[in-house]
């Protein structure tokens, strides 16, 4: 039987794995479901993850997302992130089972495990991928993920002519799904190994300049755009952030008040930011541009202001308003303050 | 100490145009040096100026078409010291493997004694983020991404600060290494014309996949383990409701919903 490997990302402060396992671990069973059913193809997921231990808890929740089994590498010094150690931890486990895909979150670790662990197996890598399903081509089955590429101006689907065939995913871009009848099994490889001697991280420093913006539980978001920052002022900017405070919503930005210096990069939106999966999302003053959208096309409601009607917006959104940004940004101010 | 910069020339995502056909037209775009690409090099100029290691030597090193000489000139006459430019009908296409592939080969080749290797986090056009990445293990080097500042820095370490959402990590370094940059030095020389002229007047290196003695079917479009399948225009079919009056009121009703 085929397998798909999920490297799976341990958060070593809350001692628990990242949601984004999850999603990858629920977006393999579905695909799994499709290979079935498209050429009978039966695959089995593992999770793998480098870890000291890992709670039952979080073993349970991978089994009811489908995975098949949950591999656990062990060593103590993977408390310390280590690149090059992990990379050769996961290659170790892969010698033995050689998937046939491999996913990977693409988290900072992420980021620079994979690309690692793919050099070592002299095989492809697609980055950031937004889509992930399989396709028959020259009567093989092929996994065909999908991204965005040239600013998200143009999306790409990527085949890789070697196995395994490998992708990154963002975290948020896929759903976790839990299916209480699911079970698996549960299998610990001791590790030995030494850290890598060449790195060291000498200090970690809250960084308090700059107050991160985590958009992963947000269940609003107002986005500031251009619109709002005529002449480069930051007026209406610190009004929509205002009122996001006020109604216990996230603010969020595109990347060209970034790029203006208006808004710190840790609220960006889009293909070189963050991506949302809020409930309602609000665009003000956002014009559109497609990095930006990928970001956020996922939210369930989305609503966009934007004085100009043929803003680009207006094709991905659920609710439309042809108006200026700033003045609805004044009328909902003055009429929150109304209702205390 | 030998400094290497990796660049890239890329188009200008922010002017894209489209043919008739609704592909990109390479031939009305603009293009510029990736910009972490300059902030690496920015931050190679600020380790020169800064003289805690002696004779230091940067190398701009580029893989690309005939074009990208303009790119190395332009590094030239920022302060780069020496160019070297790998262009040739068969690297084009290379995925982010063969790409580091070629670097890799050309670093060893023509630049053995490196110490240190900056490039830019991502390249605006593929922003996959993967072939500094790639490069470090190729060359088998501690890397480090994210990289915000430079602390420190000696014949044997360098000693970064890698910025991981809101927390700096201090990062020690053991040289021969490799960094990607994705902010802004603070210290960026802007070229002046007596630069320009003098980077006119400069040579840059090319080499092709014979003076690497690279094989044509290891890299570009057959060499790659990746491939373009199909791309296209990304399209939403949406059923928009346009609100026409009260906006702020109804607007209001979404976001206090659940409150």
């Amino acid at each position: 039987m085929e397998k798909i490997a999920i490297y799976c990302e341990f958060d070593y402060n809350n001692r628990t794995l990242g949601d984004v396992s999850y999603e990858l671990i629920s977006k393999a069973f579905e695909l799994k479901g499709q290979a079935n059913s498209l050429c009978g193809a039966d695959f089995e997921i593992e999770a793998v993850v480098c870890a000291d231990e890992l709670p039952t808890e979080c073993i349970k929740k991978a089994y009811r997302c489908g995975a098949n089994k949950v591999v656990l590498i062990k060593n103590r010094i993977f408390n310390v992130f280590s690149q090059t150690v992990m990379a050769n931890a996961f290659i170790e486990y892969y010698k033995h089972n050689n998937s046939r895909i491999i996913l990977f979150p693409a988290t900072f670790q992420g980021r620079l495990i994979a690309p690692r662990i793919t050099t070592i197996l002299d095989t492809g890598l697609v980055a950031d991928c937004t889509g992930l399903e399989f396709i028959i081509k020259d009567r093989e089955l092929k996994l065909a993920p999908t991204r965005p590429t040239f600013g998200s101006e143009l999306m790409a689907t990527i085949l890789s002519k070697k196995l395994p065939e490998c992708a990154t995913i963002r975290p948020n871009t896929f759903k976790i799904k839990e299916y209480e009848n699911l079970n698996g099994e549960f299998s610990e490889i001791d590790y030995f190994t030494y850290p890598d001697y060449r790195m060291k991280l000498l200090k970690t420093l809250v960084d308090d300049k700059e107050d991160i913006s985590d958009f992963s539980n947000a269940k609003i978001v107002l986005c500031a755009g251009l619109g709002v920052a005529n002449n480069k002022n930051k007026e209406y900017i610190e009004k929509l952030q205002k009122l996001a405070h006020l109604i216990g919503a996230k603010f969020a930005c595109t990347r060209k008040l970034v790029d203006f210096d208006l808004v710190s990069r840790a609220n960006q939106i889009g293909q070189t930011g963050s991506t949302v999966q809020a409930d309602i999302y609000v665009g003000f003053g956002v014009s559109g541009a497609l990095q930006h959208i990928c970001g956020m096309k996922n939210c369930k409601t989305i609503i966009a202001i934007n004085k100009d009607e043929n803003a680009p917006i207006f094709d991905y959104c659920d609710y439309k308003v042809v108006y200026d940004a700033k003045t609805i940004i004044d009328q909902l101010l003055t009429s929150l303050f109304d209702n205390e | 100490m030998n400094i290497v910069v990796c660049v890239k020339q890329v188009p200008d995502v922010d002017d894209i145009k489209w043919t008739k056909e609704n592909n990109l037209d390479r031939s009305q775009m603009l293009s510029k040096i990736n910009p972490c690409d300059e902030w690496a090099l920015d931050y190679a100029i600020k380790i020169k100026k800064s003289k805690s290691v002696d004779n230091v030597v940067i190398t701009v090193l580029s893989m690309g078409p005939n074009q990208a000489e303009e790119t190395l000139r332009y590094c030239i006459a920022k302060g780069a010291d020496r160019a070297i430019l790998l262009s040739d009908k068969f690297f084009a296409a290379s995925d982010t493997l063969i790409t580091a592939k070629i670097l890799s080969c050309a670093i060893k080749k023509f630049i053995p004694d490196f110490d240190l290797i900056i490039t830019g986090q991502f390249a605006l056009d593929g922003d996959t983020a993967q072939v500094p990445v790639s490069i470090a293990q190729l060359l088998n080097l501690v890397d480090a991404n994210h990289i915000v500042d430079v602390y420190k820095i000696d014949k044997n370490q360098t000693l970064v600060a890698q910025k991981i959402d809101n927390t700096i990590r201090m990062v020690e370094l053991q040289n021969p290494c490799l960094f990607s940059v994705k902010k802004e030095c603070d210290k960026t020389y802007v070229p002046k014309i007596d630069d320009y002229i003098r980077a006119q007047g400069a040579a840059v290196e090319k080499y092709g996949a014979n003076d690497l003695e690279i094989q044509k079917e290891d890299v570009g479009i057959i060499g790659s383990p990746t491939v373009v399948y199909r791309s296209f225009r990304p399209t939403i079919e949406k059923d928009t409701v346009e609100i026409t009056e009260n906006y702020s009121k109804t607007i209001l009703d979404f976001l206090l919903k659940d409150k």
